[in-house]
């Protein structure tokens, strides 16, 4: 890994949630590195921490105790504020159930995360026309949500994730709503944003098949990381 | 982003279409009562004025003895009469003319009859300045005559105008003599020159005069200005007094200085300008309209809250659709933004509405108070400004109803919103 600063560093990190009086550990001191241009697949049992770790990774949330960095920056460290401006930039998230906003189109949902960044509308909407005939929906830029198949939907939102340029692709489930052969789809799309435009792409799934595709397997077992392994197809580095 | 933030707001209301209007029903509700109203009230206030205008002008006032609206005075406003030094009044600096009524109870004799009696009585006596007729038409009103006579000449002394009930029973006409004595010694043979008509019971069609006079037109017996001096003296019986400020002076400083120069000279006054009356009249149908408007204004209450209701609901349903817009980079003043513009526009559009509604109800009523109302011709009005409040009003009460629920939307953590089904 020539040594370089991991994009993501989780060094002892621990989550807690109180659910009334009782204190849940999600997370148990969990380190974690993740380097630019991976694609990771994060698979455990329900109730492993894969949520929680993806919200940690993502910057929705900050972890009660260790360190977790974005390219250094400490998230523990961070405001709320700077925290939003922090996953506006640098993540996109795909969702299982898509999370498309019901009311606006494909065109008006690929733009949302640019509007709160402040882009101009020329621009937005360029941007916005490009990503969707990236994904394939060059000609479905109009439609809601409500008029797309499960599988286009999940584009739209990819296409969503990818609005400001992020480095970083947060995929929670994105197989988990879709037939087989819409999944393999979807999942090819992901692979691509690594190979073709260095995206780090972190998938945390269920879906074997999902894994196959990752260059890494994490494996979460009760908040720790029980299984970190390359996988054999991604082959090539050290 | 405003723009954006109103774009978005704008889809989410059209999106619950029938949800949206009946909030926006409740809201028209009480704002076409409040602007239906006011127009109404305005409308009343400018119909008046015009009516006072008319009278007065706006270069002439009214002198009037002890207070103008009844604030105590020694004669509480309904004079026996006060002093007025006519002279001193028309050299006044801005004052181009003057014309003033006296009263006063006196000795009158008609003409004896063929047994040598007469009829006698102690009868009214109201003086009038020739001015009247020429300087203060608008006040007088039409002044007709029973053919064959006429009104005074200018500086005609011995002469009479009788009203008809009296002139009847004094048995003169035109061309016969009266007798009237003054104080003391004075007595004077007087010409009748003229007998007014029989005055209508219509109080429509009262001057400004015959309005103020305390007597029935009908049994009064006019005489010149002058003539009341020579029978009574130096007046200290005058009812009011019209004044006109020559051009490019202002009616109220010069009713300010009139005030000022009577008063020093001993006379209890007080002026009455068109300003005076019309503030007097907008303090009256503003109280008026405003009570009303208030209570209309409940009915807003009840439709803010009733935005309210609406904006807690749409939070609640969208708690998903704001944890997304948070996941990908909205600040919580980004959503506490759409949010409150979402609720504002939904005022907004009450606001128009209702606007639209207000003035098409007032419309309606004036036009009904017109109608069932005689010798007012009452004329709508509107006041720009009014919509322009009411619309800024009715942005900020939906906007200050949606305050709470869009604070909560825009404090949710994200990860729960996320998480919500």
């Amino acid at each position: 890994m020539a040594g370089s600063v991991a994009l993501l560093e989780l060094r002892g990190v621990t989550k807690d949630y109180k659910l009334g009086k009782t204190v849940v550990r999600a997370l148990r001191g969990l380190d974690l590195s993740i380097e630019q241009g991976e694609v990771v697949a994060i698979m455990g049992p329900s109730g492993s921490g894969k949520s929680t770790l993806m919200h940690i990774l993502g910057a929705l949330d900050r972890p009660s105790d260790g360190r977790a960095t974005i390219e250094s920056t400490d998230l523990a460290a961070m405001k709320e504020r700077n925290l939003v401006t922090l996953r506006g930039q640098r993540v996109g998230f795909v969702f299982q159930t898509f999370n498309l906003i019901q009311t606006l189109s494909a065109q008006r949902n690929v733009e949302l995360p640019m509007i709160f960044q402040g882009v101009s509308a020329g621009e937005r909407h360029r941007r916005a026309s490009e990503l969707l005939g990236k994904v394939g929906l060059g000609d479905r830029v109009r439609h809601r949500p409500n008029e797309l198949s499960g599988g286009e939907r999940q584009r739209v939102a990819i296409a969503r994730a990818l609005a400001n340029d992020p480095e970083i692709v947060l995929a929670d489930e994105p197989t988990g709503n879709l037939d087989t052969e819409t999944g393999t789809a979807i999942l090819a799309l992901l692979k691509e944003l690594s190979v073709n435009d260095g995206k780090t792409v972190i998938l945390v799934t269920h879906d074997p098949e999902a894994a196959e595709i990752a260059d890494r397997v994490v494996v979460l077992r009760d908040g720790c990381v029980a299984d970190d392994r390359r996988s054999p197809s991604a082959g090539g580095e050290s | 982003m405003f723009a954006e933030f109103l774009r978005l707001a704008g889809q989410s209301i059209a999106h619950r279409r029938l949800r949206s209007w009946l909030t926006v029903i409740g809201v028209f509700i009480g704002i076409t009562a409040v602007v239906a109203l006011m127009t109404i009230g305005y409308s009343l206030e400018k119909t008046i004025n015009s009516q006072i205008s008319g009278v007065f002008g706006t270069d002439s006032f009214v002198i009037f003895g002890g207070d103008v609206f009844g604030r105590g005075g020694p004669h509480g406003g309904d004079a026996e009469g006060y002093a007025l030094d006519l002279e001193a009044l028309k050299s006044l600096d801005g004052v181009s003319a003057v014309a003033a009524v006296r009263r006063r109870n006196g000795f009158v004799q008609g003409k004896p009859k063929a047994d040598g009696t007469a009829l006698q009585g102690i009868l009214p006596v109201r003086g009038l300045s020739y001015e009247l007729v020429t300087e203060f038409e608008s006040f007088v009103g039409e002044l007709g005559v029973q053919e064959g006579g006429r009104l005074f000449d200018p500086d005609e002394t011995s002469v009479t105008v009788l009203g008809a009930d009296i002139a009847e029973r004094l048995g003169v006409r035109v061309g016969g003599t009266i007798l009237v004595a003054g104080d003391g010694s004075n007595e004077l043979d007087l010409e009748v020159v003229g007998i007014l008509l029989q005055s209508d019971d219509d109080p429509a069609n009262d001057s400004f005069v015959s309005g103020m006079s305390q007597t029935d037109e009908d049994d009064t017996i006019n005489v010149p200005y002058d003539t009341m001096d020579l029978l009574w003296g130096p007046a200290e019986d005058v009812q009011y007094t019209l004044v006109k400020a020559a051009t490019g002076y202002n009616v109220d400083e010069v009713a300010g200085r009139a005030e000022e120069a009577l008063a020093e000279r001993g006379s209890e006054i007080s002026t009455l300008t068109y300003t005076d009356l019309s503030d007097f009249v907008g303090s009256m149908t503003a109280a008026i309209s405003g009570f009303l408007a208030g209570i209309a204004g409940i009915s807003l209450l009840v439709g803010g809250v009733g935005v309210m209701n609406t904006m807690f609901t749409s939070v609640l349903e969208r708690t998903k659709e704001i944890g997304v817009m948070k996941a990908v980079g909205a600040k919580n003043s980004h959503v506490l933004s759409i949010f409150l513009i979402e609720s504002g526009l939904m005022g907004l559009v009450g606001g128009i509405v209702g606007s639209a509604l207000g003035v098409g109800l007032s419309l309606v009523g004036v036009s009904l108070i017109d109608r069932f109302t005689t010798g007012f011709d009452m004329v709508w009005g509107i006041d720009p400004l009014l919509i322009v409040y009411t619309l800024v009003g009715s942005f900020a009460l939906g906007a200050f109803a949606g305050l709470w629920p869009a604070r909560r939307a825009s404090k949710l953590p994200v990860v729960d919103a996320l998480r919500y089904e």
